[in-house]
């Protein structure tokens, strides 16, 4: 082989090898299209599947590494990283060719920290989390915020996995008109496939990728917002909230004699929020959900004495009104029994229109549905190994019921 | 002496804005219209999905435009629930003829002109009352006691979820009843045209010609996924992200059916059609269904067993690997010597016009497939590359084997 040609034979036996051993992502991987490229450091995708390489890079590199490299890249566009970093750079106004760097580094550290071993080598510099001191397993999105470019990323400014890793055209791609690139669709019957091959074989990825895969192809929804749209439609759904009325005629009606105009007419929802004080909800979360709810209560117009407040662990604390709120004791810890919660919720006073229920979901559930709309707001929770329980291997918590509207919170805004 | 006395300022005014007005436009393709337009030849519920201030008006005006009709607009949130199902008129005597509900003025001028475009506007800020008698209008096309003729078509437009204050969301079955189109505006067309040239989008023209083999091809290609997964058939959306948006029930792979078989009529391309399909039945049946149309549009395995000489593989290397797969399949499914050695041939067609690692999976099983009889082809040999790439593989798996040894045994 001259030197400065592309050795193919090297390259490709090298893909061969990540198909064998990452069989999912195999779709994915002969998909790309091989761009020579000599202005590359190493090798980089565009946001068109286009892999570039550099002749030299894959002549100094063993062909294990080069096996890791592909699949690094390809995560890159399967991932949807330009997307979201275009997405990321729009949200926080992060502009200029240092922002861009460092969305680089933050894909490479979701990507890296579950790409390598079990048949793959990770590859020499490819940077990991534990380089910037940081934990494995988060989201590019949260790496983000949490280094800045200095002495711990000092080696790394010739990272460059091109556009289809950090959303910035380099001026050596070949852009939207150039040959083989994939269109819209196409990119999306490709990350489909690969996302039903990962789905219809549980247990064959890891649980990054089966993560992925259930979410590739749903729009990021920030639980907030999902929170805020879920108890706004109940307390705004008839009976609840504001609504035309035929009870009263409307002023109007004096201008249009012989007709019945209904009127506007406002009842404030009332709303009791419920939550779960157990020892496996920590303070944090139940403070920023708590927070939320009343901002959102707030919104649609509900008066504060007409949202309240009750913590329920085994047994229902007392219904506290939010207007004496910023020292509402959430008392309990260990067990928890929301029916007890429910119960109290129903009994009191006037009956609430809306319950909105903040829990890890670790708990018995009412077994019929109650006289109100139910909003469930979950906290995310590990999923156990089926049987790990060794006293009650049939032991599965249940799943909030059917009549509830269960919103998961705290996830990132998804795409892995 | 000036050109314009004191008197006229507005006169000039009105020239400044004339010369404001005057925009040219160019052809430009624009799959979002191209997909309203198919929606709306198909006179099905289409419902845009876009923040406030994108344009979905502007588009609204062109379409009515090119289709001829006139555009009436309505905006929903400043109407009340009397308006959309008829105002009571008490009368003399109620109880002996009945309460008339009475249309409002541009339904009953709609339905004498036979023809139009209604536009209903910013439905999700309109209160769940007015809602409610929207949805029978676009539904059951009646206000009041008026029935809206045929040539009348809806389209109605709300912003979504994150964006609309009053976070309306339409419930499964009513998601269920529309196309789902999400409005995004185009950076560069917004330039361009705040610079002065708008787009004049080319709308497609359904052929005469191809009516009928366009409706054949949209049965097979929904029947075929179908029958092939019937899970797909009906599936509520399970989650809160999914909510209010499309899913897949007969009703909606109906609709998914006939704008298939319009998209065909038209030569539209593929970008239009997977917003159509993904729009009616939701992301993930409506990629399964593009999906199988792809493979409908792979050459078939006996046509390139047939001639090998002449075949042509697909360029992208998962569908071609698809191609080859699908090759020795159907060799194996029915094998004889000659398929044997025609798929030999394919294989090297294949290794010499693209990446040699998609021959090695198909190559490795192909020689399974051989009887004893057989004499090994002559091809074979211009395979070798291929026997060599596997091994190569094979040795990179044995040194990632070996580093992982010697990582573990360093205690790391």
């Amino acid at each position: 082989m001259t030197p400065g040609t592309l050795d193919r034979d090297r390259l490709f036996a090298a893909r061969l090898h990540a198909a064998r051993a990452r069989p999912y992502l195999a779709t994915a991987l002969f998909a790309l299209h091989v761009v020579e490229s000599r202005r590359v450091p190493t090798m980089a995708v565009d946001r068109y599947w286009r892999c570039y390489v550099s002749p030299a890079f894959v002549d100094r590199t063993p062909e294990e590494e080069l096996a890791g490299v592909w699949v690094h890249e390809v995560s890159h566009l399967l991932r949807d990283h330009h997307g979201r970093s275009d997405r990321v750079a729009r949200e926080r106004g992060l502009h200029g060719p240092g922002e861009r760097l460092r969305m680089n580094i933050a894909a490479d550290c979701e990507i890296n920290d579950d790409a390598f071993g079990e048949g793959l080598v990770r590859p020499e510099g490819a940077f990991v989390p534990e380089d910037l001191r940081l934990p494995d397993g988060q989201l590019m999105e949260d790496y983000l915020r949490q280094f800045r470019l200095g002495p711990l990323t000092e080696g790394l400014a010739w990272l460059d996995c091109g556009s289809g890793a950090d959303g910035l055209e380099r001026d050596w791609e070949l852009g939207p008109d150039g040959a083989h690139g994939l269109t819209p669709q196409e990119r999306d019957a490709v990350r489909f496939r690969v996302a039903q091959g990962i789905t219809g074989r549980p247990g064959s990825a890891p649980q990054g990728w089966e993560r992925w895969a259930e979410e590739a192809f749903q729009a990021p929804q920030p639980w907030r917002e999902l929170l805020g749209a879920a108890i706004r439609t109940a307390t705004s759904g008839s009976g609840a909230g504001q609504d035309y009325t035929y009870g009263r005629p409307s002023r109007r009606s004096a201008g249009v004699p012989g007709v019945v105009l209904p009127i506007l007419r406002r009842r404030p929802p009332r709303v009791t929020v419920v939550i779960d004080t157990s020892g496996s909800v920590n303070d944090a979360e139940l403070g920023s959900a708590l927070r939320e709810v009343a901002a959102i209560s707030r919104a649609v117009g509900g008066r504060r004495d007409l949202v309240s407040v009750l913590s329920c662990d085994a047994s229902a604390g007392v219904v506290h009104p939010l207007c004496r709120a910023e020292g509402i004791p959430l008392v309990g810890g260990g067990g928890t029994d929301l029916r007890a919660g429910f119960a109290r919720a129903l009994r009191t006073g006037q009956r609430p229109d809306v319950i909105v229920v903040l829990t890890d979901g670790q708990t018995p559930w009412p077994s019929s549905r109650p006289p109100c709309r139910t909003v469930v707001g979950l906290f995310p929770r590990p999923r156990p190994a089926s049987s790990c329980d060794e006293d009650d291997p049939d032991y599965v918590p249940d799943s909030p019921p059917d009549w509830a509207r269960v919103v998961e919170i705290g996830s990132g805004p998804g795409g892995r | 002496m000036p050109r314009y006395p004191n008197s006229s300022q507005l006169d000039v005014a009105g020239e400044l804005l004339a010369l404001l007005r005057d925009t040219t436009t160019e052809p430009r393709p624009d799959s979002q219209l191209e997909a309203l337009t198919l929606t709306v030849a198909a006179d099905l519920p289409v419902l845009l999905w876009g923040e406030p201030g994108i344009g979905k008006t502007a588009a609204l005006t062109q379409l009515a435009a090119t289709l001829d009709l006139p555009l009436t607009t309505v905006i929903a949130s400043v109407h009340e629930p009397s308006d959309f199902s008829g105002l009571p008129v008490i009368g003399d005597d109620p109880a002996e003829q009945g309460v008339p509900m009475a249309p409002p003025d541009w339904a009953v001028r709609l339905v004498r002109a036979g023809r139009g475009l209604l536009f209903l506007d910013e439905l999700s800020t309109a209160p769940p009352a007015v809602q409610a008698a929207l949805l029978r209008l676009v539904l059951e096309r009646r206000i009041g006691s008026l029935q809206l003729p045929p040539g009348v078509r809806i389209v109605a437009a709300a912003n979504p979820r994150a964006s609309a204050a009053d976070g309306w969301e339409l419930s499964p079955p009513l998601a269920n009843r529309f196309v789902h189109l999400q409005w995004t505006h185009d950076h560069e067309v917004v330039v361009r045209g705040l610079g002065g040239t708008w787009p004049q989008a080319t709308l497609p023209r359904l052929d005469p010609e191809r009516l009928a083999a366009s409706v054949e091809f949209a049965r097979r290609a929904v029947c075929g996924l179908l029958a092939a997964r019937p899970g797909l058939v009906h599936r509520l959306p399970s989650n809160e992200a999914r909510r209010g948006g499309p899913w897949p029930s007969p009703r909606s792979w109906e609709m998914a059916l006939c704008l298939v078989a319009f998209a065909t009529a038209a030569g539209s391309s593929r970008e239009v059609l997977s917003l159509l399909v993904r729009g009616t039945v939701g992301d993930g049946p409506g990629l399964e269904l593009l999906a199988s149309l792809d493979r409908m549009d792979l050459p078939d395995p006996e046509e390139l067993l047939a001639d090998p000489a002449g075949a042509v593989l697909p360029e992208r290397g998962d569908l071609r690997q698809a191609v080859l797969d699908g090759v020795v399949a159907a060799v194996h499914n029915r094998p004889s010597r000659d398929r044997w050695d025609s798929a030999w041939a394919l294989l090297v067609r294949a290794l010499e016009t693209g990446a040699p690692d998609l021959v090695v999976v198909p190559a490795t099983t192909l020689a399974t497939l051989r009887c004893e009889a057989w004499p090994v082809p002559a091809a074979i040999e211009k395979l070798a590359g291929v026997v060599s790439l596997s091994q190569r593989a094979d040795r990179t798996a044995a040194r990632v084997q070996a580093r992982v040894a010697v990582g573990a045994q360093a205690g790391r």
